[in-house]
């Protein structure tokens, strides 16, 4: 795949030669908009650490390799790698959660191998749905989400799926 | 998420209780120092594109890819209100792009234009949820910074994976929506069907 090594650089360029296009000052802008990442850093922060205890601890203390047996069989069924289950049973709550999952399956496995490909391929394929549902849904009366939930999850087990079949093929 | 976390906890510590008290404490720790190396990381990666992003907003691109969307909106949402639809376009360019911080605001404004006070979910919200929960993201950056942090040869390779694995959730998840929307239409004429039935 060397097209996409080129994509994010010729994205880069043709945006730059958009900005020069349009008589935007490009370097005051890139500034401006590096400096919020500062908040967006903060603020994910503190979910990161309480995120990362809980995770090591889960898989420090043998849980995560009960959790795996426990799940085996539905994850073979669906062609899932049992490794991945950390990364796939958080998912669904916290987009830092997957992250943090992910560093550590890069840890442990290394980042070119089949588990860490398939792993981005998940992270990239859907968000964290409860967690969406609560903030979007947090200014309005809503209670009952009918059939909201049962498709998002279902939709997403389809995406985490074909990331499993694409990585190995890919 | 807090039923999450504490029974990760609870199970987590209680577990190594009987097998390995001496590392219980080491083992928070450890989490929150991988925490603040990713967080560094993080940062790297999100000044970078935010700062790119800032570009592509302050060229007017991402109004003029919200436009585009328009049609595609009407279709999906039937017929919302100006104000509602261009919430709308500003949440799934955001998302498109990549923006998380642009998305939620923009997603919450776009519910509240939906809402009519009752309890129940419209279609068009749990359209909106659903596109959202299945990520339209082209480009998934933050992954793609992650993988050159930790050493990658090939951090690009994921861009196209990715992009089939996201593509099948979303586009599963709006076909599903669609069917579940029809059945409930005709679900609720049939009950208006069997009222007036009733009342004859």
């Amino acid at each position: 795949m060397k097209f996409s090594s080129y994509l994010i650089p010729l994205l880069i360029i043709s945006l730059i030669i958009y900005s020069i296009y349009k008589k935007n000052n490009a370097y005051s802008s890139f500034v401006y908009g590096a400096k919020n990442s500062f908040d967006l850093v903060l603020t994910s922060f503190p979910y990161l650490v309480a995120i990362f205890v809980a995770v090591e601890l889960f898989s420090v203390s043998g849980l995560s390799k009960v959790f795996g047996t426990i799940l085996s069989p539905l994850f073979n069924l669906l062609g899932i790698p049992i490794e991945l289950s950390e990364l796939i049973l958080l998912k669904p709550f916290t987009g830092c959660g997957s992250l943090a999952a992910l560093e550590n399956i890069f840890a442990t496995y290394g980042v070119d191998s089949y588990l860490a490909r398939c792993g981005c391929a998940i992270v990239g394929s859907s968000e964290a749905i409860f967690y969406i549902t609560a903030v979007y849904f947090s200014q309005t009366k809503v209670k009952k989400f009918s059939y909201g939930i049962p498709v998002a999850f279902i939709s997403m087990t389809l995406g985490i799926v074909t990331a499993c079949l694409i990585c190995k093929i890919m | 998420m807090n039923l999450v976390w504490i029974s990760f906890l609870i199970c987590g510590l209680g577990l190594l209780l009987f097998k390995n008290v001496d590392i219980a404490f080491s083992t928070l720790l450890s989490g929150s120092e991988k925490a603040i190396a990713l967080s560094l990381k993080l940062w790297a990666i999100y000044a970078v594109w935010l700062g790119i992003l800032k570009i592509v907003e302050d060229t007017g691109l991402n109004q003029k890819i919200s436009k585009l969307l328009n049609p595609i909106i009407d279709k999906l949402f039937g017929k919302t209100d100006p104000n509602t639809q261009s919430e709308i376009a500003i949440n799934l360019t955001s998302n498109l792009l990549g923006m998380g911080n642009a998305c939620t605001p923009s997603g919450i404004n776009a519910m509240k234009g939906f809402d009519k006070g009752s309890n129940i979910a419209t279609s068009g919200m749990i359209m909106l949820l659903v596109i959202n929960a299945t990520s339209l993201e082209i480009l998934p950056t933050t992954v793609i910074g992650l993988r050159v942090a930790a050493g990658s040869a090939t951090p690009n390779d994921i861009i196209l994976p990715t992009l089939i694995s996201t593509f099948v959730s979303t586009i599963s998840g709006i076909i599903m929506c669609k069917i579940c929307e029809k059945f409930k239409k005709k679900a609720k004429q049939d009950i208006i069907l069997d009222k007036k039935v009733y009342k004859q």
